[in-house]
């Protein structure tokens, strides 16, 4: 049985992804289960979708903790304990990043000796989610090995019917991108067997004696204590402010900013807490003298360490 | 008690009560309303929650409120509030909390509790003259569960459980006016894209004692199917295109405090939202999209 994980933000596509790959494998003569995690899914928190596809009757649920492939749709996750990236991944397992950075350097990254391959974002931007998922689909049909074109692009159609012809056309070349970009590497995701119960291993978990609720649980009476969750670590793109085109009409980016992180400095210009921004570019869109730009998290992190370089 | 005096967007409070780091989804139109509605209700509030969205607002140990938040059942959230005002009341009278320090309760309820299931319960409030103000963030469906049709679902739109081609068949509850009916010392209608407005309305209601409603337009990104960073944009085309009213009721009179001059056409509105995008392709449905179109126009007609 294959046991294939997608990884993603919410609203980059990975649920679709899994579907598609899904009912390729469905199309092509498959035992098939596809699903995604259940939780409080939202634009750009960590998201995991499931294909698990045999010759026979899958008796297996749920999360999948060993498998074959991952599938790794923006490389900004790997960093995240959360999002859970690597976990369980086996010697025979194979990690399919989407990434500008190259195969060997995750490798060196990540300390693996397994296989990592890569694959660049669809037209060099990560801010067409469409073509993503289905470019992921794609790609992971071509690593089982089997499935066929065809296959896949039916799959494409049957989980896409509701939408537009452009779209589905558009996600239809996107998942034949995938598709012919990991022909090198057809095949390369094998199938593992059966896990029988005894065979799992036992949770790495250490067990501690219950403490009282006054202990375990105390009572909170500091406010405002949502301020120690990152946030900002959902943002795939990053508002920034260009102070010289700013006017520091501050109520108005200060005022509609859902999450409250734009504050004021001395000097009466807005400051965005990026700790916590959740990048959903309201401020972008209605400041008055277009002085919000928007880049890519990358771009930023990039301009992050530059940053730091010069002042240190 | 005297209103605070907001003449301009710059009177609007520069710093933030409501911590950040909540689990709200990007471009959250609730969270935008509640953000701003606290500031102005200040930190001695204490808010009780009918289960929605906002029930991933205040995860142990985390919480982006400076005090309390209880959290209640769905249909619940009114009777919640009856029992925190009567302790405050019961410790007020024992001499154990001093005038300054006593504590507005506010209810936050989605539209799924506020339009449906907490209706009998919030009725009833009503009707026993309970001291507490009514915060409801309407985004016009059970957003918290991937957007299944409640209540406040306007007419024509597509949800999870209304997925056929005209979508929902029925028509938005009118609550404000449910509200009024009840003759309450306060109701009106706000939009977290209108800060001022908002602002001037809650300042309004704190003012008051009794039951006060403050029933706010939620544009959602997730449900609606749109853009985040187009929240705002879609708030005003609410107010411009005439589908969301501001209003208020203040001493048994209905008064609008926007009256949209001239009116855009509601597809100005419906285009921006994916739960619409089958009225206009393949081919668009000019008998759904007429009947939205002369639903507002009649009501603005009875206004004006």
């Amino acid at each position: 049985m294959y046991r294939i994980r997608f990884h993603g933000r919410g609203g980059q596509g990975m649920k679709t992804a899994s579907r598609i790959l899904g009912s390729a494998f469905f199309l092509s003569g498959f035992e098939v289960q596809d699903a995604p995690r259940y939780g409080a899914e939202r634009r750009g928190a960590p998201i995991f979708a499931f294909v698990r596809a045999g010759r026979a009757a899958i008796l297996e649920r749920g999360n999948i903790d060993r498998p074959d492939l991952v599938v790794v749709a923006d490389d900004t996750l790997v960093a995240i304990p959360g999002a859970g990236v690597l976990a369980g991944l086996h010697a025979d397992s194979v990690l399919l990043l989407v990434t500008t950075v190259p195969a060997d350097d995750w490798q060196q990254r990540l300390n693996t000796t397994g296989t990592v391959l890569t694959l660049p974002p669809p037209g060099g931007s990560e801010r067409d989610p469409a073509l993503l998922s289905a470019l992921c689909a794609g790609a992971a049909a071509r690593l089982t090995g089997a499935i066929e074109r065809e296959a896949l692009i039916r799959a494409v159609d049957e989980e896409l019917a509701l939408y537009p012809a452009d779209t589905i056309a558009a996600n239809r070349a996107g998942a034949l991108a995938g598709f012919d970009a990991l022909a090198v590497a057809a095949g390369r995701v094998g199938e593992s067997g059966a896990v029988a119960a005894d065979g799992y291993d036992a949770p790495d978990w250490i067990d501690l004696p219950a403490d009282g609720v006054g202990l375990a649980a105390p009572t909170i009476h500091a406010g405002a204590t949502s301020v120690e969750v990152r946030t900002g670590l959902w943002r795939t793109m990053r508002p920034v402010i260009d102070l010289e085109k700013c006017h520091r009409c501050t109520w108005v980016c200060g005022t509609f900013c859902p999450d409250g992180v734009i504050g004021v400095d001395a000097e009466r210009y807005p400051v965005i807490d990026y700790d916590h921004c959740k990048g959903c570019m309201i401020c972008l869109a209605q400041c008055p003298t277009h002085a919000i730009a928007a880049i890519t998290e990358r771009q930023g992190r990039e301009a992050d360490i530059a940053a730091e370089g010069e002042q240190a | 008690m005297k209103e605070p005096m907001y003449k301009s967007a710059r009177d609007l409070p520069s710093a933030h009560l409501l911590g950040a780091g909540t689990a709200m989804c990007a471009g959250c139109g609730g969270l935008e309303v509640v953000r701003e509605a606290y500031d102005v209700l200040g930190e001695n509030t204490v808010f009780v929650n009918a289960a929605g969205c906002m029930t991933l607002m205040s995860v142990y140990p985390f919480t982006p409120f400076r005090g309390s938040w209880l959290y209640t059942a769905m249909a619940s959230a009114p009777a919640g509030a009856q029992g925190v005002r009567d302790a405050l009341d019961i410790r007020r009278a024992k001499g154990e909390l001093e005038a300054g320090d006593d504590l507005e309760v506010v209810v936050l309820t989605g539209d799924g509790a506020g339009y449906g299931m907490g209706l009998s319960a919030t009725s009833a409030a009503i009707d026993r003259g309970l001291d507490f103000l009514y915060l409801c963030y309407d985004n016009e469906g059970y957003g918290n569960t991937g957007q299944q049709t409640s209540p406040a679902t306007p007419h024509g739109a597509r949800t999870a459980t209304d997925g056929a081609l005209a979508g929902v068949a029925g028509e938005k509850k009118d609550l404000f006016g449910i509200w009024v009916a009840n003759r309450p010392t306060y109701a009106a209608t706000v939009v977290g894209s209108e800060p001022l407005d908002l602002a001037r309305k809650v300042a309004r209601a704190k003012s008051r004692s009794g039951p006060r409603l403050i029933l706010a337009l939620a544009p959602c990104p997730t449900g609606w199917g749109f853009e985040p960073s187009e929240t705002v944009a879609i708030g005003h085309l609410a107010v411009r295109t005439g589908i969301w009213p501001l209003k208020e009721y203040v001493d048994g009179r209905v008064e609008h405090t926007r009256r949209p001059h001239p009116r855009l056409p509601v597809t100005d509105y419906l285009k921006t939202q994916a739960r619409f995008a089958h009225l206009f392709e393949p081919e668009p449905n000019e008998q759904v999209l007429a009947e939205i179109q002369a639903s507002v126009d009649a009501y603005w007609d009875a206004v004006e």
